[in-house]
């Protein structure tokens, strides 16, 4: 896999979540694409020897941004990186984007609202109407949500917005004839049972990956007849498609 | 083509079973899949996909890959669509460099039937045995278990496919025993070595994460010896591998006595024009060519 270091060009705090940006010369980058990134590369890291997986958080004017919450190692050598890091090419297949399907519906879970600001941004550039809901577990990750104009918010303590879990903060999604959703793997078991069998529904999926480009087939959801790689394949699956 | 650019003036070339390789590099197998072709064209001397078997296998169900420090422990269950679909999609892997094909079995007969149905494909320059599945026949010991589980389904093989370059796959442990009965059975090249049994525990939820093999830097100095004893040890040429990671590392290899160096883990965290970049530095600093360093050790 082909890393690239970057500059960091700007680095900024959103409550519990850290935001870096970096010119991205390459291609326009496709809502749900991702990225895998590290703090330093060969030979520096060989422990933590792999790189993370992160969805664009954002893509401006040839910049893109990724937004992080520090979880183990690699997460937390990222949030200490100043001046570069390294990143791959865009990886993975994004959000389907269908502007005669009608209005959508984007919920995010903790960290997996990540993906929400740059598909927000290309659904308004496509003229397509859109609300987000986004769900939290305290008003300190909540502050992300900031961001996001107009979105509605729960957290699970209830420090912030609605009490309860993002779909406490949701109308029917039965209404909406599309709907996108990032978060852990159980708030996507969710919404796909709350948001019916009908229309476009597509969900950003988040398992431990190895390489990123379909070589190691660990990073694997289980489909109708066996596994498929989330890397290639997703991480934005049609959420008929996931067996779960 | 980039990497042209970053080799030149050194003679990468080798020569193994009577096939020429532009560069000693191979993709370790299960390590390189189609859709990453494009970014290593010009690396490897041939491409290796990913073991194939009888009939389709989903795998092992998630989480399947854990790092570790300097590597990672995976347990893939060797997800793949089964030989006559991998067949029928092999022109995807076609690179313009000679094309090795790895194949496992249960038992000796599908390994022998594997062989036969691969080797008779002219696209398939040669063929890898991956010795270290479990065999259904002998109690789920592996068919490297010992010599003659080796020799057995070696023999068989050879019987099955009489003209095609055929390379036994070994792991490390009992490896210079297995070689030399892959030897006498008639393989043609040893690959040396696997990925090394191993288990990671997530202590926080008190559980087992992945139980499966280590890969990457953490087992090349166990990789190194092996090779470097097996070398001492048959006349077969040998393709080395195990946790390399740098030019370093394939210059190691070559001079333990490996003909060719298989690229695995490392390729997930680097960039394998990297590798050959600096093995071709390498060279040029020794004024030798790739084929004069195999076993060249002082
Ligand atoms: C497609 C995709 C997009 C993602 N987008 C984002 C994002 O935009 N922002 C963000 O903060 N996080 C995102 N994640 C999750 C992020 O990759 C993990 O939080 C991160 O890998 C944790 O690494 P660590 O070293 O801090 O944790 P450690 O626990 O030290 O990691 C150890 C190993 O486990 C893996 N791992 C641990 N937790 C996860 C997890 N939840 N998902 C996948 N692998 C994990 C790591 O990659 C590493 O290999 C995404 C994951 C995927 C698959
Ligand atoms: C994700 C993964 C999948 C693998 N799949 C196979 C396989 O299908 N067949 C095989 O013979 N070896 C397989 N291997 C082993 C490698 O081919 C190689 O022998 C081993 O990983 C040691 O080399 P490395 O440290 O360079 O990776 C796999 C290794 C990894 C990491
Ligand atoms: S992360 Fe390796 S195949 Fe997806």
């Amino acid at each position: 896999m082909k890393f690239y270091t970057v500059e960091i060009e700007a680095r900024r705090e959103l409550g519990a979540y850290t935001l870096i940006s970096y010119r991205w010369p390459g291609e326009k980058v496709e809502p749900g694409r991702f990225v895998m990134a590290r703090a330093a590369g060969y030979p520096v890291t060989l422990d933590p020897f792999l790189a993370r997986p992160f969805s664009f958080y954002d893509f401006e004017d040839g910049v893109a941004s990724l937004l992080f919450e520090v979880r183990g190692r690699g997460t937390a050598l990222l949030d200490r990186a100043t001046r570069t890091v390294e990143v791959t090419a865009p990886l993975g297949r994004g959000f389907e984007i269908d502007a005669s399907a009608g209005r959508a519906a984007l919920l995010g879970g903790g960290i997996g609202v990540a993906p929400l600001k740059i598909l927000g941004r290309e659904l308004s550039a496509r003229g397509i109407d859109h609300d987000v809901f986004l769900g939290f577990l305290d008003a300190g990750t909540a502050a992300v949500a900031d961001d996001f104009a107009g979105a509605s918010v729960a957290t699970m303590d209830g420090s912030a917005g609605t009490h309860g879990t993002v779909l406490d903060a949701a109308p029917d999604l039965l209404e909406y004839p599309v709907v996108y959703a990032c978060g852990p793997n159980a708030m996507l078991a969710a919404v796909k049972d709350a948001a019916g069998p009908d229309g476009l529904r597509q969900l950003s999926v988040e398992e431990r990956m190895g390489c990123g480009n379909g070589s190691c087939n660990g990073c694997v959801v289980p489909v109708d007849g066996g596994y498929v790689r989330s890397c290639v394949e997703g991480p934005v699956f049609r959420a008929e498609v996931l067996a779960w | 083509m980039v990497v042209r650019e970053r080799v030149t003036g050194v003679d990468l070339s080798v020569e193994m079973c009577g096939i020429t390789l532009s560069t000693p590099l191979v993709p370790a197998s299960g390590t390189l899949a189609k859709e990453a072709l494009g970014e290593v064209e010009g690396v490897y001397g041939a491409i290796l996909p990913k073991t194939t078997t009888p009939a389709a296998r989903a795998g092992n169900p998630p989480p399947r890959v854990a790092e570790t420090p300097a590597g990672m422990v995976n347990s893939i269950g060797l997800q793949n669509p089964g030989v006559e679909r991998f067949m029928e999609d092999l022109d995807a892997f076609d690179l313009g460099v000679p094309l090795f094909v790895s194949v496992a079995g249960e038992t000796v007969r599908d390994f022998a039937a594997l062989c036969e149905r691969v080797s008779e494909d002219g696209r398939v320059a040669a063929v890898e045995l991956n010795l270290s599945c479990p065999n259904v026949e002998h109690g789920g010991l592996t068919f490297c278990a010992g010599p003659a589980a080796v020799e057995e389904v070696v023999t068989a093989c050879r019987a099955a496919a009489p003209t095609k370059p055929l390379f036994a796959k070994l792991t490390h442990e009992g490896v210079v025993g297995n070689a030399r009965a892959a030897e006498s059975a008639g393989a043609d090249a040893l690959t040396v070595m696997n990925t090394i049994p191993a288990l990671t525990i997530d202590a926080k939820r008190r559980s087992v994460l992945v139980r499966g093999g280590l890969s990457g830097p953490a087992v090349k100095p166990v990789a190194l010896k092996a090779v470097h004893d097996v070398a001492r040890t048959v006349r077969v040429p040998v393709l080395g591998g195990g946790g390399v990671t740098s030019g370093t590392d394939v210059a190691e290899f070559m001079l333990a006595g490996a003909t060719l160096v298989q690229v695995g883990t490392a390729s997930f965290v680097r960039d394998p024009v990297e590798i050959l970049a600096e093995f071709s530095d390498y060279l040029r600093e020794a004024g030798m060519g790739a084929a004069e360093l195999t076993g060249a050790l002082r």
